[in-house]
């Protein structure tokens, strides 16, 4: 099991190598120039020169490469063209709230779907099994940015809760209230494809044999739910669950911009729309990396809960 | 099962939401103001940073040698109580004020005021806008309350140009020694605020400069500020910044979308506050070397065919002026005798001059002659993406094939070098006649920001004439007689005049809005509580 | 996502989608919505570029039937002609998207030596989360109808890359692959007549689905701000434009909001019934 998993830790590693020059490559084509920009409106040819040769823009890309990852490998993701802010110090600091929103959406979306799909998994077949088919598949197919304006609309008009930007840490009351809104709307996305993977395997599961042994047996409907079938059902879910936090991402970059809400989301789109080159890289890399660290995660956790998945691969 | 999984669920639900609903009530702590905004600067540095996000901010931490009056028609004292010109103009003598002191207790000297001129006209850069300085020969500091600034050539609009975020006097040795940090992690100033701490992109954090006592009196209070902490914070989405205000999150703002401002005016518990003087006119460039922009007919016919009072009154509300010239008629130095008819909406007008000149409708509804359709090119902020498409409808149902092209506003200034297209939007500040004349149309600000490659030995002439002028009158008669040249020569299409306008919440005072570069808050010295 | 548990039976398939209501009800919208996409101009007299800025945002009307958008126009014919840019989009995309995934998945199956490779590479493309790689490439190409087709193909490709790899995995794990090549049948053939032939159902099915993805990430793309240039229509555009004005003129932000989500829901909901249609474990 330890070789199998460095031989995953091995490959994630060449994964992320790509990762970082896709990235590289990616960036390095941008029509932004961020000397001009700086210059502004009224900026003169010189004054541009000036710019570029102070933030060495003027050296030939193979070597900007070399240097980037050489300091990458020492925890120095550079500094911000437009501000000079360190990347990796900005990062670190918008990690948090990216975070802390993600799993302030699955909270509340992982449970709610869970009982979501219990719910229709025993009810197979019926009124509340189709409608709880139905609205995963709407949520799937809603936009993300309609959610989070209509949210926004509807908290304006009662004024309950606040709109835009963090309150705090997460246990206090004034970083609750600000949460509530980008977390309910993130987690929506989360919500329908959970339902269905949570209905589909646990009504397998309920059919299953040794469920049907344990039923014969004797056992209560309870029993035969809690204990045999929830059990096989819950490792597809893990593992689904690892492969929505990429979907996450995707909704937490909406969501941030919508709700003002300071986290990597925001600052990868932000980055990218102003040129801003290293943060935008470091941005990008940083999410990449976080999925490549879940999965591994997800592997890791689906051969401790199942030895009998290794032997399958 | 499900039973009791979801009452404590719905349990958990209340309880948040009771705490949400008091929570968001205490939204503000005691002797705080939040201003909130659409976009931050790169950095708060005076001499490298052009952008309005940052000199709102500057105006609050630094002051200038001199500021303007409300009417922007009078040169009042700052830092500097008085100074005199000698009489062949070239040398600005300053007598500086003697109780000045920066946020670290410092005191502030002469020196500081060489400092920062030297460090802002380094050749070596990075330095924007130093033009406004004027041809300086030397800055020098004969005691530690006189400053003697010596020009090459006289330069009539340099104490008006003394009063921008520009000029603002640093910390020379702090500067030195944060290096690129400097306006960033820290910043030192003289100004009524302090900085304290600032998040990119999130909020920047100002606090009262305790024994602030030398305001301008012409403008207000003379210090101390009343306020004990100003929060500039960013709103990147424009209804949630309007929602934020609705609900007190903040208590001011002059981002305000123009959609908003109906609700505002009818809501009594908010005040809507203009500056007195304070001038920014959006227009379309043209860009006069381009084949069909070469006909100034083809030019005129161009601007009749673009209707900006729609613009102002459909796009923007009403809540600006539809304009038709290239600065204000209220500006310092505007020929009241300007012709100014090339610059209105008349559609009629535009066939007119398009048959004139040879053209002919083609059956695709567009003008063409030798076989060439009349298509051009145009380049504008995705930020205006209304104002744009307003214009290619309009220049559709003149017949004439509008290309647009909307960019970012960082990447828009690289493309706005190129000489790819024709037509460009473009809005800009300015004081008075000369300020603006001395921007856009001198042969030597080719090829930016004199993008309509305008090279006139008449604009070069009456322009040196104008700025080295001695007095009054001479400046006045030079400008006059420029813009009239300017205008007849149609080489923008004016389109609106617009006016900062502040948004207040229940919590703030009315006050006087600044008009200096578009600042509206100005100093914050005049930002009080109820 | 589930692996292929495809047994080879189309006829079956097919049966068991016609019975069920659903397909019925989102096959019927979309060829609606498509063929009003693509009679537009006789459907509306309306000019979808010309602009009348005084009567701007004004609600539904006798005259207008969905209100007018943010320069005057008919909201409705927008609709209709923004409809056709983005199942252009889609469509032109997920096409792109799933000829390229599909190739590379069945070439990684059918020759094992480059297996590995191509997977670690699709690999690296599974990595960026789509909306962040779609945001990149848009930047990159600049704003236009080839950046967006391309941005949504690429992002699509390699889910696509990864299900049909599957699917070919378990079709060569039958014996008649093996017989084919026996005979010594090219692997061209080998690979169209006998890989493809029995490989391509949960292809198609992940396809429509990845159709609901692909119309999605444009809307969300273009209404980040890297839609395409004016005057041009699209869905996602037009609910962006609208989002300035949610609080006094919602109705333009709406209906492009609701024609959005009707197509990506209607795809959703054929791309399930082909799943559970194709799925052995259904009874």
């Amino acid at each position: 099991m330890i070789a199998r998993l460095l031989r995953r830790a091995g490959i994630s590693l060449i994964v992320l190598a790509g990762v970082l020059l896709i990235g590289f490559l990616m960036l390095q084509v941008i029509p932004a120039d961020p000397a001009v920009a700086i210059a502004g409106p009224q900026g003169t040819d010189d004054e541009i020169e000036a710019i570029r040769r102070h933030l060495g823009l003027d050296q030939p890309i193979l070597l900007q490469f070399v240097w980037y990852i050489s300091r990458v490998v020492t925890g120095d993701m550079g500094q911000s063209v437009i501000n000079n802010a360190s990347v990796s110090a900005e990062l670190l600091r918008a990690a948090g709230p990216t975070i802390e929103l993600m799993c302030a959406a699955m909270i509340w979306a992982v449970p709610t779907a869970l009982a979501l799909g219990i719910l229709a998994a025993l009810r197979r077949g019926g009124i509340v099994d189709r409608l709880v088919m139905a609205v995963s598949v709407m949520g799937v197919s809603v936009p993300v940015f309609w959610v989070g304006l209509l949210m926004i609309q509807f908290a304006a008009r009662t004024r309950a809760f606040p709109i835009q930007g963090r309150g705090g840490p997460l246990w206090t009351a004034e970083g609750l209230s600000h949460i509530l809104l980008p977390a309910t709307a993130l987690g929506l996305i989360l919500v329908g494809p959970v339902a269905r993977m949570t209905r589909t395997t646990l009504s397998d599961a309920l059919h299953a044999d040794h469920v049907r042994t344990a039923r014969a047996k004797g056992a209560s409907e309870l029993r035969v739910v809690l204990n045999h079938a929830l059990r096989t059902a819950l490792l597809p879910i893990i593992t689904l669950v690892g492969l929505q936090v990429g979907t996450l991402m995707g909704g937490a970059v909406v969501t941030e911009t919508i709700f003002s809400w300071p986290g990597v989301g925001r600052l990868a789109v932000g980055s990218i729309i102003t040129g801003d080159y290293p943060m935008a890289q470091g941005a990008i890399i940083f999410l990449a990396s976080a999925f490549i660290l879940v999965n591994i995660t997800v592997d890791v956790l689906n051969e401790l809960a199942d030895p009998r998945i290794g032997s399958r691969s | 099962m499900s039973l009791s999984r979801t009452s404590s669920l719905a349990r958990l639900a209340g309880s948040v939401a009771l705490a949400a609903i008091t929570a968001a009530g205490a939204a503000q702590a005691e002797g705080t103001v939040t201003i909130g905004r659409t976009s931050d600067a790169d950095r708060y540095d005076p001499q490298r940073s052009s952008a309005l996000a940052a000199a709102e901010v500057l105006y609050m931490m630094g002051d200038t040698l001199v500021t303007l009056s409300h009417d922007l028609k009078t040169v009042e004292p700052a830092l500097a109580e008085s100074w005199e010109l000698s009489d062949d103009g070239l040398t600005y003598t300053f007598h500086l004020r003697k109780d000045v002191t920066y946020c670290d207790g410092k005191a502030f000297t002469a020196k500081d005021v060489v400092g920062s001129m030297e460090r802002w006209l380094t050749p070596e850069g990075p330095y924007v806008s130093a033009w406004k300085a004027g041809t300086v020969d030397s800055v020098t500091a004969p005691d530690d309350y006189t400053v003697v600034y010596k020009l090459k050539s006289p330069s009539s609009g340099l104490l008006y140009q003394m009063a921008q975020f520009n000029f603002i006097i640093i910390d020379p040795e702090q500067a030195a020694s944060l290096g690129d940090d400097f306006g960033v992690k820290a910043f030192n100033g003289t100004g009524a605020y302090c900085f304290e701490s600032w998040t990119p992109n999130d909020s920047l954090v100002l606090k009262k400069h305790e024994g602030y006592a030398w305001g301008t009196a012409a403008l207000g209070n003379t210090g101390p500020a009343k306020l004990d902490e100003v929060v500039w914070k960013i709103i990147p989405e424009e209804a949630t910044l309007v929602a934020s205000l609705q609900a007190g999150e903040i208590d001011g703002t002059y981002a305000l979308p123009a959609w908003a401002f109906a609700q505002f005016e009818a809501d009594p518990g908010f005040k809507l506050i203009q500056p007195v003087a304070s001038f920014r006119t959006h227009y379309v460039g043209m860009k006069v070397t381009r084949p069909f922009m070469q006909d100034i007919k083809v030019r005129e016919a161009v601007s009749h065919a673009i209707d900006q009072g729609a613009i102002a009154d459909a796009i923007f509300f009403g809540t600006v002026k539809p304009a038709e010239a290239y600065y204000s008629e209220d500006a310092l130095d505007f020929d009241p005798s300007t012709d100014l008819a090339p610059f209105a909406y008349d559609p009629d007008k535009t066939k007119a001059l398009l048959e004139e000149e040879g053209f002919t409708m083609g059956s695709d509804g567009f003008w063409q002659k030798d076989g060439e359709k009349l298509a051009l090119t145009y380049y504008g902020f995705n930020t205006s993406r209304e104002q744009a498409e307003a214009i290619q409808g309009d220049l559709r149902k003149a017949g004439i094939d509008l290309n647009v092209e909307l960019y970012d506003s960082t990447a828009i200034w690289a493309k706005l070098r190129e000489q790819t297209y024709d037509l460009y939007q473009m809005d800009y500040p300015y004081l008075n006649a000369g300020d603006a004349l001395n921007l856009y149309f001198s042969s030597d600000s080719i090829p930016s920001p004199n993008r309509m490659m305008w090279d006139d030995a008449e604009t070069d002439k009456l322009l040196a004439e104008g700025n080295s002028a001695v007095n009054d009158e001479a400046r006045a008669k030079a400008f006059m007689a420029l813009g009239k040249h300017l205008h007849e020569s149609i080489l923008w299409k004016p389109l609106l005049l617009e006016k900062p306008t502040v948004a207040i919440g229940p919590r703030l005072k009315e006050f006087q809005p600044a008009g200096i570069s578009g600042a509206a808050f100005g100093t914050g010295l005049n930002l009080e509580l109820n | 996502m589930t692996d292929a548990t495809y047994t080879g039976s189309g006829s079956r398939t097919w049966r068991r989608l016609r019975r069920n209501p659903m397909v019925t009800i989102a096959l019927g919208v979309l060829i609606l919505i498509a063929l009003a996409a693509i009679f537009a101009p006789w459907l509306t007299s309306f000019d979808p570029y010309e602009t009348a800025l005084r009567q701007r945002l004004k609600p539904p009307s006798a005259e207008h039937l969905l209100g007018t958008d943010s320069q005057g126009r008919d909201l409705l014919t927008r609709l209709l002609y923004g409809a056709r840019t983005t199942l252009l989009i889609g469509c032109a995309g997920t096409a792109f998207g799933a000829l390229l995934g599909g190739a590379i998945g069945l070439c990684a199956a059918f020759y094992r030596r480059l297996d590995g490779v191509f997977m670690r590479v699709i690999d690296v493309f599974l990595s960026f989360p789509s909306i962040l790689f779609g945001l990149s490439l848009a930047a990159i190409l600049g704003p236009g109808l080839d950046s967006l087709i391309i941005a949504v193909g690429l992002s699509v490709m390699p889910g696509i890359a990864r299900i049909s790899r599957g699917a070919a995995l378990s079709v060569m794990a039958q014996d008649y692959m093996d017989s084919g090549r026996s005979i010594g049948l090219p692997d061209r053939s080998l690979l169209g007549r006998y890989l493809l032939a029995n490989a391509y159902p949960p292809i198609l099915t992940y396809t429509t689905l990845a159709f609901g993805d692909a119309v999605l990430l444009a809307a969300t793309l273009g209404f980040l701000g890297l839609g395409l240039q004016p005057p041009t229509a699209e869905l996602g555009s037009i609910a962006a434009e609208g989002r300035s004005f949610l609080f006094i003129a919602p109705h333009v932000s709406t209906a492009a909001s609701i024609l959005i989500f009707v197509i990506v829901l209607s795809f959703n909901l054929l791309g399930d019934a082909l799943r559970d249609a194709g799925d052995r474990r259904a009874s």
